[in-house]
């Protein structure tokens, strides 16, 4: 593991990118050295709160999916392992879906030497018709005229078109029930470790990204693309790598203190008595890779008449298929039309899980038998 | 009302119902609420099983498999072990008390401890009572 | 080569925003559309499962030979037995050009809306989260889930629930403070003292004509939702007509032509003693199963339209897929033609 601060040598990447343009350089590295078939990246489609995952096979169209985007709750992970099993792919990858990813390597459905993985350092997303809302309540500023945010220093900040800026508090915002998803709010994750690259400006100096290199694939990114003429380096000074080293502590104890709440129990919560059975949060769960086998389609739990479902053999099910591998992205509660927390569950069973084995999915090294393996040993 | 609450039993060919064989030929008296499923291995029994028990409306859940070291298939009590834990864990979310679910390992040879095993079982169930779930 | 492209959900009136994937050039699945205001990326099952239709749309035909024998069976018939089915399936533009069809050639025009009604105001998505008292005729959280989540909103904002479900238990009476289970009219002459100016009745039912005008006689916004994505639209456009009066109308028909419906499953009725039926549909339903002739006709996927939604917005959407399917439109030119 190194550190480095890097830039775009190309003005147009340079000016375009977050900060200093070295994630979209880095891709077009891959993509003109024809090191890889093609990038999955975020790009906003009608607006800034409209990010969707876009493919790119050339390097020219990269520059739309430069930049970052708060306001895009995505998740790529199951992407990848339905349409890109075979193909040579570089993609842009929140914690969450590093972690995705992760698993879903174990699982044998991304071969992970067909991926490239550029981990962008994460403080949290904002669902989007929540955050113009938020912004429209909390702003002085119309949502239209926003044309890029940022999380920083524990504020939410929007920039306007005509180059004014306007911050307000995220303690405040997600007080009142804005600012970041639920999920994000707990999430101690802030820097996907497992990519080959972890990028971000915490404590990077202007026109400058700050680079952790996790592996060998990493520094041969940085490398070739330094090589290629295309990437500029620097050693950060021992001051950019502390502050980058207080910002995520930070950002986790934010999240400790979340997680200290107490969750209910499924039994305990009404919000269960309105599923109705629409497997949305199944569907979209990345690590719910074989749906088309799910148990639950099975005639023995399939149940159309009983709506809603007794929970237990609903999420119950589910519960024990995957709850130990939950990397908590929040994707099922963005998705269910009865608004019920479902992650909730699914991220308590997972922290009992870690407090059993040690294991956090998509994060943990060292592999402690899973649910499935021939290990000889109890818990 | 004891003879009322229903037990169901997921056995372990190799061992747990052999234990159940041998209480039987002996004679030994044991609670009549327990219906026995034979499986072929612990290691086969998954969690979406005793789940759906419990949905059906059974009291409790006791599983039997051989004792650690003595299975069939080598390993199938080990990972037997590890799922009941995280069988424990959902069920406390659901309301389900976790005395309601049991485990033990039995061999052929124990039928005075299947028959211990399943008196124990029905007491704490009768102080539990029937299973209500929404 | 993998794209994922914005539309909205077909499924029903709510107006829904529903992304598609597309890789190497297919359709393959749908993809939250989290930015769409209607929905913010939440689909029910019907929703995801919408594009169904297209994955099992019918294979390519000699249209040109089947619109042939069409214009002979529209010739040898007498206009006035000649019906044409409209929907809230097919879009605003395809609706006039319907209508504009049926009434130059003479034809009846049949157009079905639940046996529910157009009206000028109604309320918004936004008012029924903010209502105190919301009224629920139908078991909407499960038959239209994204305008059942606003009610949910309502009442986490403090809003008191009634609720008037037929099926003894629902998720819809899960969250109602008062059930109701008799009938319509029942539960409207129950709850007429309670209703203010802060209240909403939202329905996607009622039992008959009468209980419509019970519902327009309160002093409070009213939102009808519609089994169809373009009803409302279609209501602008056209007048609907009850049940009893299509059962009339199909009882003098003797060419029957439906253009994008399911009248069949729809109608209680004895359809085989219409002599020729002629469909147009993307892919098979039942009424295309009893018809003589079916066209095959784009799917939404493939076209550019736009849809009045249950609250009265006009939203388009483009095709996200090329393809050389006659649209309706273009299969009303051909037979015009």
């Amino acid at each position: 593991m190194s550190y480095v601060l890097a830039k775009s040598q190309n003005d147009d990447i340079h000016k375009a990118g977050e900060c200093g343009g070295a994630v979209t350089s880095i891709l077009k590295y891959l993509l003109d050295e024809g090191i890889v078939d093609g990038v999955l990246a975020i790009s906003p489609c009608d607006d800034v709160y409209d990010g969707v995952p876009t493919f790119v096979t050339d390097s020219e169209d990269l520059i739309k999916t430069a930049g970052s985007y708060h306001c895009a709750p995505t998740m790529i992970g199951d992407l990848v392992q339905k349409y890109f099993f075979d193909k040579k792919v570089a993609v842009t990858a929140k914690p969450c879906d590093m972690r995705a990813i992760e698993e879903l390597i174990t699982r044998h459905k991304i071969k992970r030497d067909n991926i490239y993985v550029i981990g962008l350092n994460c403080g949290g997303t904002v669902s989007p018709v929540s955050g113009r809302k938020m912004i429209d309540l909390f702003y002085e500023a119309d949502p239209d005229d926003v044309i890029s945010e940022e999380i920083d220093k524990g504020q939410f900040i929007i920039e306007l078109a005509d180059g004014s800026e306007e911050a307000v508090k995220i303690h405040d915002l997600e007080n009142e029930g804005y600012g970041r998803r639920t999920n994000c709010q707990r999430c101690d994750v802030k820097i996907p470790r497992k990519a080959n690259l972890a990028c971000g400006n915490w404590g990077a100096e202007d026109g400058w990204t700050f680079i952790e290199i996790n592996d060998e694939k990493g520094q041969e990114l940085i490398d070739g693309a330094k090589k290629a003429g295309i990437l500029e380096t620097k050693t950060p000074a021992q001051g950019a790598i502390d502050g980058r080293a207080k910002v995520e502590g930070i950002m986790i104890k934010m999240a400790n203190k979340v997680q200290n709440a107490v969750y209910p129990t499924v039994s305990e919560m009404d919000e269960w008595s309105r599923c109705i059975s629409c497997y949305a949060c199944r569907d979209v769960c990345p690590i719910c890779w074989c749906f088309e086998n799910c148990e639950l389609n099975k005639p023995y739990f399939k149940d159309e008449t009983n709506i809603p479902p007794t929970p237990i053999a609903f999420q119950g099910v589910r519960l024990s298929h995957m709850s130990f591998s939950c990397v908590d992205c929040g994707q099922c509660d963005d998705v269910c039309p009865m608004d019920i927390p479902v992650s909730l569950i699914f991220d308590k069973l997972q922290k009992k899980y870690f407090n059993r084995t040690g294991y956090v999915a998509g994060v943990s090294d060292d592999i402690k038998p899973p649910l499935y393996s021939p290990e000889k040993t109890e818990l | 009302m004891a003879d009322d609450l229903k037990i169901v039993g997921l056995l372990c060919n190799w061992c747990c119902y052999g234990g159940a064989d041998t209480a039987g030929t002996a004679r030994m008296q044991y609670s009549p609420n327990i219906r026995i499923i034979r499986v072929m291995c612990s290691g086969r029994i998954s969690p979406s099983m005793i789940f759906k028990a419990f949905q059906e409306g059974a009291d409790g859940v006791f599983v039997g498999g051989c004792h650690i070291g003595d299975c069939h298939y080598d390993a199938g009590n080990y990972k037997w072990s590890r799922r009941s834990k995280i069988v424990e864990d959902i069920l406390e979310e659901f309301g389900i008390e976790k005395e309601r679910f049991c485990h033990e390992w039995i061999s052929a040879s124990e039928g005075e401890k299947f028959q211990r095993t399943m008196e124990e079982f029905r007491k704490e169930l009768n102080k539990l009572g029937p299973l209500e779930l929404d | 080569m993998l794209e994922i492209k914005h539309t909205l959900c077909p499924s029903c009136s709510v107006g829904c925003g529903i992304n598609v994937v597309l890789n190497e050039g297919e359709v393959v699945g749908t993809f939250p559309y989290k930015r769409h205001p209607v929905n913010a990326g939440k689909n029910c099952l019907n929703g995801r499962n919408s594009i169904d239709c297209y994955l099992n749309k019918f294979e390519n035909v000699d249209e040109d030979a089947l619109i042939g024998d069409i214009k002979k069976e529209l010739q040898s018939a007498d206009s006035s037995n000649v019906t044409v089915i409209c929907s809230g399936n097919n879009t605003i533009e395809e609706t006039e050009v319907i209508k504009e069809f049926a009434e130059s050639n003479g034809f009846n025009i049949g157009f079905y809306a639940d046996n529910l009604k157009n009206y000028d105001e109604v309320a918004s998505y936004d008012d029924v989260e903010n209502a105190q008292k919301v009224f629920v005729i139908g078991d909407l959280l499960y038959e239209n889930p994204l305008i059942g989540r606003r009610v949910v909103h309502a009442k986490q904002n403090g809003a008191k629930i009634f609720a008037f479900v037929k099926a003894e238990s629902s998720v819809t009476s899960n969250i109602a403070d008062e059930c109701f289970n008799a009938s319509v009219g029942e539960f409207l002459d129950a709850c007429k003292g309670e209703v203010d100016e802060n209240s909403v009745v939202i329905f996607n039912q009622v039992d008959d004509a009468d209980d419509l005008a019970k519902i327009e006689a309160l002093n409070c916004k009213i939102l009808p939702v519609f089994s169809k994505s373009n009803t409302k639209g279609a209501l602008n456009i056209l007048d609907a007509k009850s049940k009893d009066e299509m059962f009339e109308l199909l009882d003098n028909t003797k060419v029957l032509l439906v253009f994008n419906d399911d009248i069949v499953d729809e109608l209680e009725f004895d359809f085989s003693k219409i002599s020729k039926i002629i469909s147009f549909a993307p892919c098979a339903n039942k009424t295309t199963e009893i018809s003589d002739i079916v066209v095959p006709i784009k799917t939404w996927l493939e076209k550019d339209g736009s849809f009045v939604n249950a609250m009265g917005e006009t939203q388009t959407f483009n095709a996200a897929i090329e393809s050389d399917v006659l649209s309706e439109i273009e299969v009303i030119e051909k037979l015009n033609g």
